[in-house]
């Protein structure tokens, strides 16, 4: 599957195809490359990691320096980025995504989590054994179920609907409140 | 760590690495698996006290709930370490870290009250919780809920 060619500038992509590449064995400092201090340094890395060995990080790292590894590539491709992070981290690292595809990058994340895709995505891809078997702009979209738990929020709002409740898709806990107030008041 | 034979455990760690896990040596640790290796890892699983790391992570919500089932009948009690806040929900206590530091420990019910501390560490807290809590702040609920269809029924009943 040559995911380049799927359309959007951030893409969201659930398939089981796809295996993370490891660098076991391998110092940090031989993985990030190009400009290390300051690609660790955006994924809010101390560069005292630089001397540390890949095998003894914990996964939150790992998938930090395997994205600093590749934060001057034209296309960025993280298998299961969001495992091991915080929803801290994710809200960090959609804002750098969405700053960073600016530049005209492509983003491309493979994860089991939807959560990172939600206000980050352009477009979500479902590929098994090398097909595109669904595709939406639309997290909301109840399909995507089938294939993933929707982000807490979105089966949220789903719930609602099923007891005649229709809210607004709201992707942001603040809006989601306001709205919910405005119904009872 | 005193560990409470009775209890089902929580870890929530934002550094889960070797020398981490390092204190937990004295049981098994599972990490990530599918749900069927999992499920038949389980069902010959002769320990009393199982722990998890990071493996819920690529299971779905029904999968998960068909684990903490299977672990019940089976009368195996886990800890589970995790940095997915979503994950304490099942839990009956909670252990934090910041770091290789325990920042905060207590009944789940008792360490979800404390929002400002686990919002600062990064944690957040769980969905269900987060809304039911801002909930109360409008007044429109009297008591926190962990039960999303206990409180979406209670919110348009």
């Amino acid at each position: 599957m040559e995911l380049s060619n799927l359309n959007g500038q951030i893409i969201g992509i659930i398939s089981d195809d796809f295996k993370k590449e490891e660098y076991f064995g391998k110092l940090v400092n031989e993985i990030v490359t190009t400009k290390p201090n300051e690609a660790i340094k955006m994924v809010k890395l101390d560069s005292n990691i630089l001397n540390i060995n890949y095998d003894d990080l914990s996964i939150r790292e790992q998938n930090k320096v395997i994205l600093a590894s590749q934060l001057h590539n034209k296309e960025i491709i993280l298998i299961n980025f969001s495992k091991g992070m915080l929803k801290k981290d994710l809200e960090y690292f959609k804002r750098l995504f969405k700053k960073i595809s600016t530049y005209n990058r492509k983003i491309i994340l493979i994860d089991k989590n939807a959560d990172l895709f939600i206000n980050c995505v352009d477009r979500i891809y479902v590929i098994n054994n090398d097909k595109v078997i669904f595709d939406t702009l639309d997290i909301f979209d109840r399909v995507l179920d089938m294939y993933i738990d929707p982000p807490k929020i979105v089966e949220f709002c789903h719930k609602c609907e099923n007891l005649g409740v229709r809210l607004d898709h709201y992707k942001e806990l603040d809006e989601l409140l306001k709205a919910i107030y405005r119904i009872k008041s | 760590m005193m560990i409470d034979e009775n209890l089902n455990y929580v870890i929530l760690a934002n550094n889960i690495n070797k020398k981490f896990l390092k204190n937990f040596s004295e049981y098994p640790v599972i990490n990530e698996l599918s749900f069927v290796n999992l499920k038949n890892k389980l069902e010959f699983y002769t320990s009393k006290r199982i722990i998890f790391n990071n493996t819920f992570y690529a299971l779905r919500d029904f999968e998960k709930k068909e684990i903490l089932k299977l672990l019940n009948k089976q009368k195996i009690k886990y800890i589970n370490i995790t940095s997915d806040i979503e994950e304490v929900i099942d839990c009956d206590y909670i252990v934090v870290y910041d770091d290789e530091n325990i920042a905060l420990e207590g009944k789940k019910d008792d360490v979800l009250r404390e929002e400002k501390i686990l919002k600062k560490l990064g944690y957040g807290l769980p969905f269900v919780v987060d809304l039911s809590t801002q909930l109360t702040y409008y007044n429109i609920f009297s008591k926190v809920y962990d039960d999303m269809d206990e409180l979406v029924g209670e919110l348009w009943n």
